[in-house]
């Protein structure tokens, strides 16, 4: 997996950009989350946006989901 | 693995024809967003002519019309109480805070989703990493939590650190400096003013605060950290390395930050932002070491676009190399140097006075006023009103004085407001360009402000 600017990305980062768009995925699609399902897995993507926009994944915005 | 002294190595050393390529990347997705999702955003724009597709290079950022704070202000009044800025709906807002307003008792107000406040809090992370903190700190906050941003990211960043957080809200300068001393704090956050504020209560209570436990001074909210005798006096009297930072609630976090090797400027976080330095008359670029007014493009705070904000500070960029650290990211010498406009800081705290103006004149009782910046102490700025009030009536004349005082630190987030009633006729009139300001402020302030007594 390559940024946009061409990098490759180690193993551990590509870990991370997958967890992220794992959780964005659910987000968008589950609409059986508890609260607390669905809160901490906000939480959670909004501290690993940093993570891959700081990898030049060009994330863009997650206010559609509620982040 | 030997830790990084970078918060983001990759950007931070990243050669300077990559991070112009980044920012060229972001400034299109940017321009995209905020023509699809801001209307306000995209009338300018189309106006200018400008589409993302159109930009081809950072030279055609200078096509984007700049973005002034009375138009955020006059935006926000036709439509109280954002202003047609918001890119997403207020519904997806976790954050509110706001700054005092050029004028009258409107303040300058924004939101911030989950995403946004954890981008505010990362912006920070780049300022205390790169000064040194880690997670093995214990940082005290001297710093009132309230709607004004301040610190807030500040806090969040040394969590996400995963440092000891001491939330030193409400409370006197007395038990913030026991607190520091007991719970053996190693990093201390304030404006430069109550960072000697402290020192000086700390000496009355006996305390040696340079033998004490704290390494580092991460300061904020006036442009005295980077002010050299400032700055000496601060380190001098803590024992500690003091770092300055500069931020603005119009982008919710700081941009820039002195960095461990403390090369008397703070580093732009060019890898969340596109700063330009124009001069101020005229908009047009100025080059490396020359002084003119930074312009800000924010690529991190998606729910309120900012394009090409005058910010009214004045600086000097130098190039990344002035700094041994080994960033690539350009620097501010000096950090903020001063102001384009009127606009003064108080503890931390922007007064403009025309805003302060606009509120006196709202008690009709009063003739003539003047507003005077003084220290106290040679350390504490206050500001007073002084008023002049016809009436011998002495319980009425203490109302209007209460009311004004009141009116005025509901206007300045709670910033404290002496009012004084002087003598009728006392005060000076003006014919022409009224100066009703008096700053008589030593050592802190811009560099320009200050007026150092022998």
């Amino acid at each position: 997996m390559k940024n946009t600017m061409g990098v490759e990305l180690s193993s551990s980062e590509r870990t991370l950009v997958e967890c992220y768009q794992s959780l964005v995925r659910l987000l968008k699609e589950s609409q059986e989350l508890a609260p607390f399902e669905r809160r901490n897995a906000l939480k959670a993507v909004a501290a690993l946006w940093q993570v891959v926009n700081g990898l030049d994944l060009d994330p863009g915005n997650l206010y559609d989901i509620g982040a | 693995m030997k830790e990084s002294p970078y918060w983001n190595p990759r950007h931070e050393t990243m050669p300077r024809d990559q991070i112009e390529a980044l920012q060229l990347r972001k400034l299109k997705n940017l321009v995209g967003w905020a023509e699809a999702k801001v209307p306000w955003q995209a009338k300018r724009l189309k106006a200018a002519g400008v589409s993302p597709d159109s930009i081809k290079s950072l030279k055609d950022l200078r096509r984007i019309p700049m973005m002034t704070r009375d138009e955020w202000m006059q935006a926000q009044l036709e439509r109280p109480p954002y202003g047609p800025l918001l890119a997403a709906p207020e519904e997806a807002a976790i954050r509110y805070h706001l700054t005092s307003g050029t004028t009258g008792r409107i303040p300058l107000q924004v939101l911030d989703s989950m995403k946004d406040w954890e981008w505010i809090a990362e912006m920070w992370c780049y300022g205390f990493w790169g000064f040194g903190v880690r997670p093995a700190d214990v940082v005290f906050f001297a710093f009132s939590y309230g709607t004004f941003v301040g610190f807030w990211g500040a806090h969040y960043a040394s969590e996400k650190i995963g440092c000891l957080v001491l939330p030193g809200g409400n409370m006197t300068t007395e038990a913030r400096v026991k607190q520091i001393m007991t719970m053996k704090a190693t990093v201390v956050c304030s404006t430069p003013t109550y960072a000697l504020r402290m020192a000086q209560e700390a000496k009355t209570m006996g305390v040696d605060l340079a033998a004490g436990p704290v390494k580092r001074l991460i300061l904020s909210g006036e442009p005295a950290g980077s002010i050299p005798a400032t700055k000496r006096l601060i380190q001098d009297e803590w024992g500690a390395k003091a770092a300055d930072t500069a931020g603005m609630t119009e982008v919710g976090t700081i941009m820039i930050f002195e960095c461990a090797n403390q090369p008397g400027g703070t580093h732009i976080i060019e890898d969340h932002y596109i700063e330009e330095v124009v001069d101020p008359e005229t908009g047009e670029p100025v080059g490396y070491g020359e002084l003119g007014e930074r312009l800000i493009t924010s690529f991190g705070r998606g729910f309120i676009p900012v394009l090409r904000y005058r910010t009214r500070d004045l600086v000097v960029r130098v190039p990344a190399n002035s700094c041994s650290c080994g960033r690539t990211f350009d620097l501010y010498e000096g950090g903020i140097q001063g102001r384009v406009d009127d606009m003064k800081l108080v503890r931390g705290t922007n007064v403009y006075p025309r805003a302060v103006e606009s509120i006196v004149r709202e008690f009709k009782e009063i003739d003539e006023f003047r507003i005077h910046l003084y220290t106290v102490q040679g350390r504490q700025d206050e500001i007073e009103v002084l008023v002049e009030i016809p009436s011998n009536d002495g319980a009425e004349c203490d109302r209007i004085c209460a009311a004004l005082a009141k009116g005025l630190a509901e206007a300045h987030e709670g910033l404290r407001f002496g009012v004084q009633k002087v003598e009728s006729g006392s005060l000076p009139r003006f014919e022409l360009k009224a100066k009703r300001l008096q700053d008589d402020r030593i050592v802190i302030g811009t560099a320009g402000e200050r007026r150092v007594t022998a």
